[in-house]
């Protein structure tokens, strides 16, 4: 059809109600409807800003820093509160050393809870233990920081700390004066707070193992705990891996209750009883009393430096949970 | 292999099969004892590993609340703060402070999470799963970024407010409830059976109607609980309120204004060496528990009720 016969056709005449009605009804004939649909995607717009703007304001306040130091940020860093130069390295080791500690300490733990929750114990005693450490899970982690520094540090200071030089391969990791506040301590009390996140993942991961796995090992007369070691924890097996991690991130990410407890001092540890510093402790106790400039963008630079370590463990304990869905659903 | 278990000529031995047997027998018994030990030792340190994580778990919530209510009186909970080194005192203005920002982080993260999460119900495809990818990663940014990140926003030179400010806690906030509304409103929105959208449409109706009266009302428990559990885990938070809403010693409700907040309380008591100000920060901390169990409890409870209610 040429665009000269379109014009020679004249328009419908409409009644000027009749036309807006028309075209109403067109626009609310849409499925859903155009306000619908300006709801939900003004929903997911407003998501998306949020996280880009998160991501873009953190580095433009960083910049300053990256831009001073360039790479060398990663370890010698430029943060200067009083002229002292203390160098990322020291925080990034204390992050790492501390999670580590943590990790090592709550997953065989959390693991064997989780194993007992959802094979072993009987229903009774399972499903109010399960309540339990969901509820406990939610306890903030200032309070957690509070009974560490107030209950636990003294405790540590005369207790444990000295058992852990007398044992012999131990003082290797543990030597020097023993303070209470020190990396294990901070450790232990990330161990604490990442229990019930390992526990409450590993627990849905052990419970989603298919019945039949478990009946055709008992058919080929495994024993209890041999169901449990050949059927159901290599059929939970990433799903345990993604708690793991995912507990890793909230660990690594975890601030207060590392700065009330770790002792805040800016040298390389030199062993676990030693008082240290994390990524997060140093935000915390220094964007403060930084000045706005390269100081302060030197302390933003530790947040971008802690949000990459952090996003990057997440992705890939998301990218495993969702590996294992996947399976899960393949299977038949 | 069968080779190695039966003689290969059974008639050159009278009874090698009759012996074999026995030996097999004797050796499966061996099996099963060993077997059933190494059972028995792998679910005593189950039990082992149970104890031991709940002792500290145990141990700090028992401390906390024997600890706490001692410090607990009406006037504890109706005073202001007094100075440093002046008995007496109370956290009325960390608990108002708590009220507001988690209550306006609530008002901005539910309608916008929730809208959200029918985008992520309606929409399928690539960009759908990449916002749900982004959601998932965001619960697990550490809240100190996002403490930091309000205050470039909000708090710092050259922002829209630029001071301290309750509202500036709050967004903080907001952004940290929003990723755990969106993942638990989809979830309780895609537990809504699909027949009940399409008998809804079906009928003729709008689907935005559908999604008003079958599909979020179907939903609601999911919702109720999904959003007080957000709500539970912002009040207990500390780092994004550090640096955003900075603390008062006086009662604020204007969030233009800097605001106390319980946490900011256990924070600046808890890490002095001063024994009063130690038992004001398990007092505090013994309130702040309760109240996050409490929501906690009642999510729970009020999912069971709804659900119940919608059957």
């Amino acid at each position: 059809m040429s665009p000269t016969l379109l014009e020679e056709i004249p328009p419908p005449r409409l009644t000027p109600i009749g036309g807006v009605r028309e075209a109403l009804q067109r626009r609310w004939a849409r499925p859903g409807g155009r306000a619908y649909a300006v709801l939900r995607w003004s929903g997911a717009t407003i998501f998306a800003a949020i996280v880009l703007g998160l991501v873009v304001s953190l580095l433009a306040t960083a910049s300053q820093a990256f831009g001073h130091s360039g790479v060398s940020f990663l370890w010698s860093g430029t943060y200067n509160a009083t002229k002292d130069i203390y160098p990322t390295g020291i925080f990034i080791v204390g992050t790492l050393i501390t999670t580590a500690v943590a990790i090592i300490v709550a997953v065989p733990i959390g693991v064997g809870t989780a194993a007992f929750l959802s094979e072993l114990a009987p229903k009774w005693l399972s499903s109010p233990l399960s309540v339990l450490i969901d509820l406990i899970a939610a306890v903030p982690s200032i309070v957690v920081g509070l009974w560490g520094l107030l209950v636990l540090s003294p405790v540590f200071a005369h207790h444990v700390e000295p058992f852990f030089k007398a044992v012999p391969l131990l003082e290797w990791f543990f030597h020097g004066p023993a303070y209470g506040p020190s990396m294990v301590l901070a450790g232990t009390v990330l161990a604490v707070m990442i229990l019930p996140t390992i526990v409450a993942l590993s627990r849905s991961a052990l419970t989603s193992v298919a019945r039949e796995d478990r009946e055709a090992a008992r058919a080929l007369g495994a024993t209890r705990w041999q169901v449990v070691r050949t059927a159901v924890v290599p059929g939970a097996r990433t799903g345990i891996e993604a708690a793991v991690i995912l507990a890793m991130g909230r660990a690594l990410g975890e601030t207060i209750a590392v700065a009330m407890v770790i002792g805040n001092n800016y040298s390389l540890p030199h062993s676990l009883l030693s008082p240290g510093a994390t990524l997060g402790s140093a935000i915390i106790n220094n964007f403060g009393e930084a000045n706005p400039g390269l100081d302060r963008s030197s302390v933003v630079g530790l947040v971008v430096v802690l949000l990459g370590i952090t996003v990057l463990v997440n992705v890939g304990g998301q990218l495993l949970l969702r590996s294992r869905l996947r399976t899960q659903r393949a299977a038949p | 292999m069968s080779g190695t278990v039966f003689p290969v000529d059974p008639g050159s031995v009278p009874d090698a099969i009759g012996a074999r047997r026995e030996l097999v027998r004797r050796s499966a018994r061996r099996s099963l004892r060993r077997r059933r030990i190494m059972g028995r030792t792998a679910i005593v340190s189950c039990t082992v590993a149970v104890a031991v994580s709940l002792a500290p778990l145990v141990a700090l919530v028992a401390y906390t609340t024997s600890r706490g209510v001692h410090a607990l009186s009406w006037a504890f909970l109706t005073h202001v703060p007094t100075p440093p080194g002046i008995p007496g005192g109370g956290i009325s203005s960390a608990i108002v402070g708590s009220v507001i920002i988690v209550g306006l982080g609530a008002a901005m993260a539910v309608p916008v999470g929730t809208m959200a999460a029918l985008f992520l119900v309606e929409r399928r495809g690539r960009l759908a799963g990449a916002l749900r990818f982004g959601a998932d990663v965001m619960t697990g940014v550490p809240s100190i970024a996002l403490g930091i990140f309000a205050y470039a926003v909000l708090v710092g030179p050259g922002s829209p407010i630029g001071h301290f400010s309750g509202l500036a806690g709050s967004f903080a906030l907001a952004v940290l409830m929003l990723p755990i509304v969106i993942r638990a409103s989809e979830a309780s929105m895609r537990a809504v059976p699909r027949d009940l959208w399409e008998a809804g449409l079906a009928l003729g109706v709008r689907r935005s109607r559908v999604v008003r009266s079958v599909v979020l009302r179907g939903a609601l428990p999911g919702l109720v609980t999904g959003n007080l559990l957000a709500v539970a885990r912002a009040v207990g938070e500390t780092a994004p309120l550090l640096f955003t809403v900075l603390g008062a010693s006086l009662v604020v409700t204007n969030p233009l204004q800097p605001m106390g907040a319980l946490s900011l309380t256990i924070y600046s008591d808890g890490t002095q060496a001063y024994p009063a100000a130690q038992q004001i920060a398990w007092g505090t901390a013994f309130v702040l528990l309760t109240l996050v169990l409490v929501l906690s409890v009642v999510a729970r409870v009020a999912s069971a009720r709804l659900n119940r209610q919608a059957r």
